[in-house]
């Protein structure tokens, strides 16, 4: 077996005064083993670390190669002192030692070994006190939390002793005793005689994780009895030693690609369990640990598909009490976008191997029902129709061009076009955004919509998906309504100019559908998404949305396309584009600034719940 | 005996020189900048045990333990402060391989009282209506601060970045919203900026005007929690977080040996640490808007642990419970709990315990200096 003693804890700490004799003793350190007959060997690096870049030759300190025994082998002056004090930055001065273990006797200079611990010796700046000064916490404990871990599935022994032997050996005439409470059905024994504490069993990390004890001390002096009582932590350290299992034995999901054929969707997701910890970082350690392969020959399948492997913390409790465990969920992810004329039906079969486990079962098959549907390009079965009246200014939006299901679609290019109408009347053109699944029809010269001979316009509409070069045709008829008003003088081209009501409503603007710019009144207090504002149609501006004909021309809706300043209380959109929210009445010069403004200025002031946003 | 190494990385005041300047000076010295390259080029390869072997590497490191490289610190907000990090974790990086659980700080200590900044935080107080019971002195703090350009002008800055968003995807940008914080907290007098971080409160609308402090939808939170043990090698890969890291627990790391539990009773350089992590990833926030119990926390959980959640919870409760930054200490005459102590005699647990935090926001005058 490989070379298995370890420390039951990272840290030790202990004081050192001034002129302590040599052969004072100042802590006892233990190890654990892997497996039975491992002897423990001790070993000191002949350097201390004195802050972290400074270290000197250590002349003070050794350890009892078998025992673990820390001690003075010369006394440390107030020379000593003052020479280790420098690069100290602590109030306190500190110095570290590292304690290395092995399993054969150490040679010379042999301070490299994997395992270790450290030692914190705090300097303390004054001769050893007396026993009656010390507080029986003092006396008792060091200050670092007993706190310790042990290996599940390990043998049994010592790992560590109550005494302070450096209390012990100044305070000879005083009694200190020690008890471990709360211990009863525990696997922990205490020895009176060596106030040693034990692990009587191997311990199963998966049945409990962490006990917790009490460490009592009782100091007796003459008649006086103090006691201390201070928390003694065991955590159990895990190890690979469960297979990984199937919650109510599912190992099979149906994972159907339809109208979502985008690269990176998610198709289905599998879970499997495992007893044992899986610690989250390093993350990729950790996967490699855990690992799951597609099984196939088909290279199609292979480059079409990925797994792609996430894990979680979950708890269980075998018996009362909690343990942490792993839930691994396996998902079945497109690794590339799949054509809409693609048609499949298969098993895909996914292993699960636990690498680090020894036992058997150590891997567990997923399997994942793949339906691969193909999706027809059709417009629904209607001719689209649309009305337009004749007073609609340019970029006036007359309607959306989907084909079936079109908004379901992910991974799909669709691009629509009109082809040329029959006649010589072109009023209307269609705009697609680059992320839009659909097509905008909007007017694009509204000089043809004024002249008398075009009434009813025939165009053809083509939608084509890019991928597969499929096309589909529908018509599109459009029919010119309404008698031309008279053109109101002095009008800006924008609507979103108008700052009141009465304005608004009189005259036109660039994207007006009847010749009218629209009036929205907000009603909300204080800085809202609704407020009012002078628009071309209140159906889509202001939507928080600059789409693809809005942003054509920043004169038809600034209040969702501005990225110019915006003057008064507001909010912006997002991408800084837009007013999201305004207060009072918003208007806007295209192309140069908006403002947002109350009409009456009888705003009450701002209270306790305005006050809290920043 | 010898005295200690010759002090010739000493400046006439007794303080080491900084690291920029300790540079200058080793590359003036041909053997101390031929041993400095040398022992950069082994700890490149940062594998400690590879570089203990080198006979080359120790050599140098011998050598240069007797420069003034290797005493040298840097100062929080001095020029090329980045630059001196670097020089300064050269040397140190790799000497123990992040394997320290607590890392000594770059930065040279700070020296002056919490008392100095009661002073001036009195100034403003004397402005504000403080005997009002219902005063919010987190409300007072941004209007102090909005009364002096530099701060308004910085606070404004941060909070814009912070706030401004890019993409109906992408809620801000987090990079621009870190350096924003960070210049605020450089650049503008400490006076300003710990009463808006530590203003006490006694009704919640105030505790979440604190909490919201930093904009922490963008600084602080993020759609998962990281691992803290995680998060902190992410911080230690980076020269000032590290640095700022090591700070904070040089600053802020509770002791017992001393009547706050502060090191060396010193709140200013415990608030100091604090504010100093805020705008990396280390950046900590109030949890909550409460107003009893004063948590602290980064933006990350012990979840996934693994064999490691010991050291994780160890790592998170010096934010979440240090006795320093917040009051945590059980009250000696009525615990039930054991109180460890440390050489100083028992009676300081009749003091009220201290804390950074709340001592800060209650103006109490914490000179304890013996």
């Amino acid at each position: 077996a490989a070379f298995g003693l370890y420390f039951p804890r990272k840290e030790y700490s202990e004081n050192v005064y001034i002129d302590q004799p040599a052969g004072t003793p100042l802590l006892r350190i233990h190890a654990l083993r892997d497996s039975h007959g491992e002897v423990a060997h001790f070993h000191l690096c002949q350097n201390l670390i004195i802050s972290r870049a400074r270290s000197h030759e250590n002349h003070w300190f050794q350890i009892r190669e078998k025992t673990g025994l820390l001690y003075l082998s010369k006394s440390l002056d107030r020379e000593d002192f003052s020479m280790l004090s420098v690069g100290n930055w602590m109030p306190l001065s500190k110095v570290m030692l590292y304690v290395f273990l092995s399993s054969h006797p150490f040679q010379e200079n042999e301070c490299d070994s994997a395992t270790r611990t450290t030692v914190f010796l705090s300097l303390i700046n004054a001769t050893a006190p007396a026993c009656s000064s010390l507080t029986a916490r003092q006396l008792c404990f060091t200050e670092m939390d007993l706190s310790f871990h042990i290996k599940e599935n390990k043998p049994p022994g010592t790992f560590h002793q109550l005494q302070l032997p450096s209390i012990h050996h100044l305070c000879q005439n005083l009694s200190i005793s020690y008890k471990l409470l709360a211990a009863e059905g525990m696997p922990f024994r205490y020895n009176e005689n060596t106030t040693g504490v034990s692990v009587t069993q191997r311990l199963d990390r998966e049945e409990r994780e962490r006990y917790e004890l009490i460490a009592k001390c009782t100091v007796r002096e003459g008649f006086r009895e103090m006691q201390v009582e201070v928390p003694f932590l065991v955590n159990v350290l895990d190890e690979d030693d469960s297979p990984p299992f199937l919650p109510n034995g599912t190992d099979t999901a149906d994972a159907v690609v339809e109208f979502n054929r985008k690269e990176g969707t998610v198709l289905a997701t599998l879970t499997v369990y495992d007893a044992d910890t899986t610690p989250i970082y390093p993350l990729e350690s950790s996967r490699k640990k855990y690992t799951g392969t597609i099984i196939t020959d088909d290279p199609w399948i292979s480059e079409t598909f990925r797994v792609e492997h996430i894990f979680d913390e979950i708890h269980f409790s075998p018996n009362g009490s909690q343990v942490r465990g792993t839930q691994h969920e396996y998902k079945l992810v497109l690794n590339k976008s799949i054509s809409v004329t693609e048609h499949r039906f298969f098993q895909l079969d996914v292993l699960v191997n636990d690498t680090e486990f020894h036992g058997p079962k150590r891997s567990v098959m997923l399997h994942f029902n793949v339906s691969i549907l193909p999706v027809s390009i059709q417009f629904p079965n209607m001719t689209y129709q649309f009305t337009v009246n004749r007073n609609a200014e340019r970029f006036a939006q007359i309607g959306k061009i989907c084909i079936e299901n079109c908004m379901k679609f992910r991974g799909v290019n669709i691009t629509y076009k009109l082809l040329a109408p029959n006649i010589s009347c072109y009023p209307v053109s269609i705009l697609q955004g680059r992320e839009d699944k659909y097509g905008s029809l909007y007017v694009n010269d509204s000089s043809v919509l004024r002249r008398p001979e075009c009434k009813e316009i025939q165009y053809t509409i083509q939608a084509t998906d890019k991928q597969s070069r499929k096309h589909t045709k529908t018509l599109l008829t459009i029919v010119l309504e309404g008698t031309l008003l008279k053109k109101e003088e002095d009008c800006p081209d924008s609507c979103a100019v108008s700052k009141h009501h009465a304005e608004c409503e009189e005259c036109g603007g660039l994207g007006v559908l009847t010749g009218r710019c629209q009036w929205r009144q907000g009603s909300g207090k204080g800085i809202t998404t609704n407020y009012s504002t002078c628009t071309p149609s209140i159906k889509t501006c202001p939507d928080g949305i600059c789409d693809v004909i809005e942003s054509r021309d920043l004169a038809v809706c600034p209040q969702d396309c501005t990225s110019g300043n915006i003057i008064g209380g507001h909010g912006k959109g997002a991408g800084n584009l837009g007013i999201k929210s305004g207060h009072g009445i918003c208007y806007c010069f295209p192309r140069q600034n908006c403002y947002c403004e109350k009409d009456d200025i009888k705003e009450q002031l701002c209270d306790d719940v305005c006050k809290t946003v920043i | 005996l010898a005295g200690p190494p010759s002090p010739a990385g000493q400046d006439p005041h007794g303080w080491r020189v900084d690291c920029v300047r300790a540079n200058e000076l080793c590359a003036a010295e041909p053997s101390c900048s031929s041993r400095y390259r040398t022992l950069r080029q082994c700890l490149a390869g940062r594998d400690r045990n590879t570089m203990l072997a080198n006979k080359e590497c120790q050599v140098a490191l011998e050598v240069l333990q007797e420069s003034p490289l290797y005493d040298c610190r840097c100062k929080r907000g001095m020029k090329k402060e980045l630059q001196c990090l670097q020089i300064y974790w050269s040397i140190h990086l790799g000497l123990t391989e992040g394997e320290e659980f607590y890392e000594a700080s770059p930065y040279e200590p700070v020296t002056s009282r919490l008392s100095d900044i009661f002073r001036l935080a009195s100034i403003f107080s004397g402005m504000d209506p403080a005997t009002n019971s219902k005063s919010n002195h987190c409300l007072d703090a941004a209007k102090a601060c909005n009364l002096n350009d530099n701060c308004k002008r910085l606070r404004s800055g941060y909070i814009s970045t912070c706030s401004k968003e890019i993409s109906a995807s992408e809620h801000c940008s987090r990079r621009k919203c870190h350096k924003a914080l960070r210049q605020f907290f450089d650049r503008v007098p400490s006076e300003y900026t710990y009463r808006l971080l530590f203003c006490s409160c006694k009704d919640q609308a105030c505790a979440e005007r604190r909490r919201q402090t930093i904009v922490p939808s963008c600084s602080y939170e993020d759609k998962e929690k990281p691992n803290c043990l995680d998060l902190r090698n992410t911080c230690r890969t980076d020269h000032l977080c590290r640095s700022r890291l090591a700070d904070f627990h040089t600053n802020c790391q509770a002791t017992f040996q001393s009547l706050t539990s502060c090191p060396g009773d010193n709140y200013q350089a415990c608030l100091g640490s604090y504010a100093g992590l805020i705008g990396f990833d280390m950046t900590p926030n109030y949890i909550d808007a409460s107003t009893t119990s004063i948590t602290i926390s980064p933006w990350c959980s012990c979840k996934g642990s693994g064999n490691m959640e010991e050291e994780c919870e160890k790592f998170l409760r010096d934010f979440t419970e240090n006795p320093c930054l917040r009051k945590t200490l059980p009250h000696p005459l009525s615990s039930p709990c054991p109180i460890p102590t440390g050489v100083h005699p028992p009676h300081k647990y009749l003091l009220p315990p201290g804390n950074a935090i709340q001592a800060f926001g209650n103006g109490t005058d914490v000179n304890l200096s013996p």
